[in-house]
């Protein structure tokens, strides 16, 4: 039976998309079968950052009407093992699908994929009720900054009156520099304020930047993020991984001018 | 020199989830907690700065510390 994992953060511009694809694209190289779901209905993007927008043709709300077959909607990722998207509709709004639509849907991917990933609109409206409606648990992404917390907070909160009881967090863009001088909550001052499990943490990193110009992933990839979305992967596969320690990551000039204090 | 930023973010998002998880204003949570304080001292001796109330998503942690003679 395949996992069904919600990508969600309630703020929007934190990085869902980006999270979701790099993700999908890591559980693939990493051997899994997985789908990615884009379910921002009117406001599609998965596509865009995986870098598949040329090859849609039918769509998520095509496939609930049933004007297509569910197989016709599904884009293979060819440059990954077993990847696939159902891109979302462009000219849809989020009425055009209701949560147990949803469910009916995400129960027959089961028995075909080993992970359904599905990416969350921002808001905590309809669309977050259909993309959450099929989940047995979340990732919330967030940034370290007041109005994204406080969102993932909210976020939490109805997640777990809906039952949905594995949540884990995902910190992203966080900037070492700024942690270090006192001008951003550190990975510790967030986990501490939404006291859920901690899933991963994205260092802010302009290769994620490039790789989204140009429609492909970081993960895996040798450049901080690349790498930690390569550890959160694992770690959803059971890995141990530890979280590392950025607050701790020297860079050049305080290694050496640790090296002259010893002295 | 100034506070870091830092811990304005973190005093301002304390304040802001405590409103949110009770849905209603710092101001309401103030009073809130100055309502348990009287109505527990009815019972028990306590002192304000004994007296901690922590709101979390789910709970109200009500904490006293020390023994009062």
């Amino acid at each position: 039976m395949g996992k069904v994992i919600v990508i969600t953060s309630g703020k929007g511009g934190v990085g869902k998309t980006t999270t979701t694809a790099n993700i999908g694209i890591g559980l693939s190289r990493l051997g899994k079968k997985v789908i990615v779901i884009d379910t921002d209905l009117g406001l599609r993007n998965l596509d865009v950052v995986m870098g598949l927008e040329n090859r849609i043709v039918y769509n998520l709300v095509d496939v609930i009407e049933g004007s297509c077959r569910l197989k016709q909607a599904l884009i293979k990722d060819k440059r990954f093992p077993e990847l696939y998207l159902l891109p979302s509709a462009q000219t849809k709004d989020k009425t055009s699908v209701s949560p147990e639509q949803m469910k009916k849907l995400i129960e027959d991917l089961k028995n075909e994929f080993d992970y359904i990933l599905l990416d969350c609109p921002a808001g905590i409206e309809q669309g977050f009720q259909n993309a959450i409606a099929g989940a047995d648990r979340s990732i919330i992404v967030t940034t370290p900054e007041v109005s994204a917390i406080r969102d993932a907070d909210r976020i939490i909160g109805l997640l777990e009156a809906k039952g949905i009881k594995q949540n884990s967090l995902l910190i992203n863009r966080l900037r070492v520099d700024m942690v270090r001088r006192g001008d951003m909550m550190s990975v510790e001052d967030v986990t501490e304020i939404l006291a859920i499990d901690l899933l991963g943490v994205i260092p802010d990193d302009e290769k994620v930047v490039i790789a989204t110009n140009q429609g492909e992933p970081v993960v895996g990839e040798d450049s901080p993020s690349g790498q930690a979305y390569d550890k959160v992967c694992r770690r959803l596969l059971g890995e141990e991984i530890p979280i590392t320690d950025f607050s701790h990551a020297e860079g050049l000039l305080t290694r050496f001018s640790n090296l002259f204090r010893k002295n | 020199m100034s506070v870091p930023s830092v811990f304005v973010a973190k005093e301002r998002l304390k304040n802001l989830l405590n409103a949110d998880r009770m849905q209603c204003t710092p101001d309401a949570c103030e009073r809130l907690s100055s309502d348990l304080y009287h109505t527990v001292s009815k019972y028990m001796e306590i002192k304000p700065e004994n007296f901690n109330i922590q709101i979390t998503r789910t709970d109200i942690h009500i904490k006293y510390t020390g023994e009062n003679h």
